[in-house]
């Protein structure tokens, strides 16, 4: 039975663990859109570097 | 989805009013990124969209278009963030892009607050999870202590298992029983205390005197620990505070539908015969308007040409089609479904139907009921009670068994904390609240619910509330007409706006070229109309006098129909009559058998009165009754001691509405928002009145229930907690019983009304 004392702080961290995580998940809006994200990796890659200069945000 | 018509049906009124600087700044934000140029970000709600994959087509079109900078759409929300560059591109020309992909785009002036509810909702939520979640790792951790026997369990492992609670606690303390702390804090400081401060107090008694028995078994605190109750207790809580977070904010959803239903821009018909692109806003009574199928009419007024249906849902809370033809009344908010129309105006701003409801749904939004407000009021002697008590209990004790006397004051201290106490008023109200809403019946205040409750008399208006507001063609002289003689007259009646002329009109319909054959018509005050025919004869419509008809022909007639060059000069005499609500007579006998005494009081001829009163089956008439009259006659009747609930159309019965002591108007009455009525009943169905009845009653029951198992459960555990006999596991259970048993006796009040 000693392995107990093992295992209850290691529960209890975990436990605080799994909130740690639930918690950023939900603040960061990851639960949010649950279909969408799942949709992205069957589309087209899209331009990484924009070469069109003219379309820099940067100018007015 | 109503929206999609708005935005697929209607073709485009002026996508370039969407450039209008003041429409722009209620859906767009304006950002300058630091030595950028300004950036706006506008959020549009979408329609058209059919699954996951629309987004990414929308996406992909945005991006593809100049000045662009994102384009991030919600699939599950319907809803378009798009940032773009304004030097470079017009967010019309954007929408235009989104057209021509196959969607529908609209601005979403709503987003700010829609945002704000959503992070309060998932803070919410979030306190809710962690508490609940650390509840059952504690009671895992608490469990072992429970079953084992004596001896069993070595005393390092019991403490580690209390260490173990006491970690997982921590964070429920700290940060899910949060807003009842500060709350606390608040009541506190402001001197006015509310259930929060015996809540805090509770909770704060219990954490300390657990925390103490962990860390110091031997010591002052004795060696019981409380963690799993406390974290079921503010778990139980937080749910209570979410389900009424979303009663809430499914409220201001709702009004933000309502609001969101009057569109931004409508087609004004000059009288030129141009056309022009206006605000809503801009309309004055008198214009025309022409109001395309998918779009909302933007104000309350007549329909002026075509033929269309509406849905009228934010009235009746049903959507079913309501046919509308030349003549009839629209509503501003309500859809227009079939076909392009004129629209008249009659009413604008503040003073349409839909402005009223608005006002009604936010001041029930604002306005707390009195028990809720009771609540708070006997939490102060509430709170003083307790403290009392356990001051005394652990003074006796000191006398008995020193050791014991902080431990039974803090046991008295935890069984009296108030949580099923607090939820009581607050579940129950909410619940019916929502439940009468769904019904189409509106409370401008929810202390209405109780005063229903009370009522022993139900006093009624006539026209407009026992009977519908308009007339019937009830008979004639000749009792068989002549059919192109009835037809001429119904012709010329459509002419006018008359209650008597829309009756005849309504039972005789005819087309344009029957109402054109009329020439000169002229309509005075008092009289009726005057016009010529085809061939040139003059003919009169309109009161006995008048025409000199004789009464006796038929000595109920009201109106008359004659050529004054025709033989006679009267060739047709007409009657009239209210018609009865087709529900009157099931929801008096439905009153009746409540209990509830009926009385009908009329300004009308007592003759008439007493008939209506008949058929309706309504228990005692009086009638020739003056405003005033009916006010002193409200007043007798509470001078002897009866509870009057007073049914009234709203407008000419406000001072009889605002005496009863519960009251409700029929919601057809043009002017709700000046109505002085505790609710409305959108619907118009005498039957939800009697529905509204039943539910106050079940509320009441409800609530007395909810306080009265509180009170039993604080009675029976008060005494045990003195005598020192409350086994904490027997709190705990206590606890949780009555806050369950609480919340759930509510929500029972929520289903579906009108299903008996």
């Amino acid at each position: 039975m000693e392995i107990l004392y093992l295992l209850i702080p290691l529960s209890v961290v975990l436990v605080l663990l799994i909130v740690g995580v639930f918690g950023w998940a939900i603040n960061n809006g990851q639960l949010d859109d649950l279909e969408r994200e799942g949709g992205r990796i069957l589309e087209d890659e899209t331009a990484v570097v924009d070469g069109d200069q003219a379309r820099s945000p940067q100018q007015p | 989805m109503s929206t999609t018509a708005a935005s697929t049906a209607c073709p485009a009124p002026g996508l370039d009013a969407l450039d209008d600087p003041d429409l722009l700044a209620s859906y767009t934000q304006w950002q300058t990124p630091a030595g950028g140029a300004r950036i706006a970000v506008s959020q549009l709600q979408l329609t058209g969209m059919h699954c996951a994959a629309c987004a990414s087509i929308i996406e992909s079109t945005l991006t593809a278009q100049a000045g662009v900078l994102s384009a991030q759409v919600n699939a599950a929300a319907e809803r378009l963030q798009l940032r773009w560059d304004p030097a470079r591109t017009r967010i019309s020309t954007l929408v235009q892009a989104i057209a021509g992909a196959g969607y529908g785009a609209a601005p979403d002036a709503a987003a700010p607050a829609r945002e704000q509810r959503e992070r309060e909702r998932r803070q919410a939520l979030w306190r809710l999870f962690v508490a609940a979640f650390l509840m059952m790792q504690v009671m895992m951790l608490a469990t072992p202590i429970y079953v084992a026997d004596p001896g069993d369990m070595s005393a390092d492992l019991h403490q580690l298992l209390l260490w173990g609670s006491w970690v997982l606690s921590l964070p429920v303390m700290l940060f899910s029983a949060g807003p009842f702390f500060s709350s606390a804090w608040r009541q506190l400081r402001a001197g006015h205390l509310g259930m929060d401060v015996p809540v805090s107090l509770g909770l704060l008694v219990t954490f300390v005197a657990s925390t103490g028995a962990t860390f110091d078994p031997g010591g002052l605190f004795a060696h019981e620990v409380y963690f799993d109750s406390l974290t079921m207790f503010v778990s139980f809580l937080l749910a209570g505070r979410f389900l009424e977070l979303r009663a809430r904010h499914r409220v201001a959803q709702s009004l933000e539908q309502a609001m969101s239903r009057l569109p931004d821009r409508v087609e004004r018909l000059e009288p030129d015969g141009s056309s022009s692109q206006v605000s809503p806003q801009r309309l004055r009574a008198g214009d025309l308007v022409r109001v395309f199928a998918g779009q909302a009419f933007p104000a309350d007024g007549r329909l002026e040409q075509g033929a269309t249906e509406a849905d009228e849902a934010l009235l009746s809370g049903e959507s079913l089609p309501v046919p509308k033809r030349v003549g009839d009344e629209l509503v501003a908010g309500s859809m227009n479904l079939h076909a392009p129309v004129l629209l008249r105006v009659l009413r604008v701003g503040a003073d349409t139907r839909y402005e009223g409801i608005v006002q009604l749904m936010r001041s029930a939004l604002t306005q707390r009921p009195r028990e809720l407000r009771m609540a708070d009021r006997i939490a102060g002697p509430f709170l003083w009670g307790v403290l009392l008590l356990a001051g005394l209990a652990a003074l006796a004790w000191y006398f008995v068994a020193p050791e014991r006397a902080i431990w039974v004051a803090v046991s008295v201290l935890i069984v009296t904390c108030p949580c099923a106490l607090s939820l009581a008023g607050p579940s129950a109200w909410l619940a019916a609240a929502g439940a009468l809403a769904r019904r189409g019946i509106l409370l401008g205040r929810l202390e209405a619910l109780e005063t229903l409750a009370r009522v022993d008399m139900v006093v009624l208006d006539k026209t407009g509330t026992l009977t519908e507001d308009r007339l019937v063609l009830a008979g004639s002289w000749p009792a068989r007409p002549d059919a192109t003689l009835l037809a001429q007259a119904a012709a010329l009646a459509h002419h006018s706006r008359h209650p008597m002329a829309l009756a005849l009109a309504a039972a005789h319909p005819v087309d344009e070229a029957a109402k054109a054959q009329w020439q000169q018509v002229q309509e005075l005050p008092g009289r009726g109309l005057q016009a010529r025919d085809a061939q040139g004869r003059q003919w009169r419509l309109g009161s006995l006098d008048w025409l000199g008809a004789d009464p006796a022909l038929l000595p109920e007639a009201q109106l008359a129909f004659g050529s004054e060059d025709a033989e006679g000069g009267v060739s047709l005499m007409l009657a009239f009559d209210e018609q009865l609500r087709p529900d009157a007579a099931g929801a008096m006998q439905a009153l009746r058998a409540q209990g509830l005494q009926t009385l009908l009081l009329s300004g009308d001829l007592p003759a008439r009165v007493e008939r209506v009163a008949r058929q309706a089956g309504v228990q005692a008439a009086r009638g020739g009754v003056s405003p005033e009259g009916k006010l002193a006659a409200v007043a007798e009747l509470q001078a002897q001691g009866r509870c009057v609930l007073m049914v009234g159309d709203g407008i000419n019965d406000a001072p009889v509405l605002a005496r009863a002591d519960a009251s409700l108007a029929m919601g057809q009455g043009a002017l709700v928002a000046k109505a002085q009525a505790d609710g409305i009943v959108l619907s118009t169905r005498l039957g939800d009145v009697v529905l509204a009845r039943e539910l106050a009653l079940r509320t009441r029951r409800v609530i007395r229930q909810n306080l009265g198992w509180a009170a039993a459960y604080n009675a029976a555990c008060i005494p045990l907690a003195l005598l020192g006999y409350l086994p904490p596991w027997a709190a705990g259970i206590g606890m949780a019983a009555s806050s369950l048993f609480v919340i759930l006796n509510a929500l029972r009040l929520s289903q579906e009304l009108g299903k008996t």
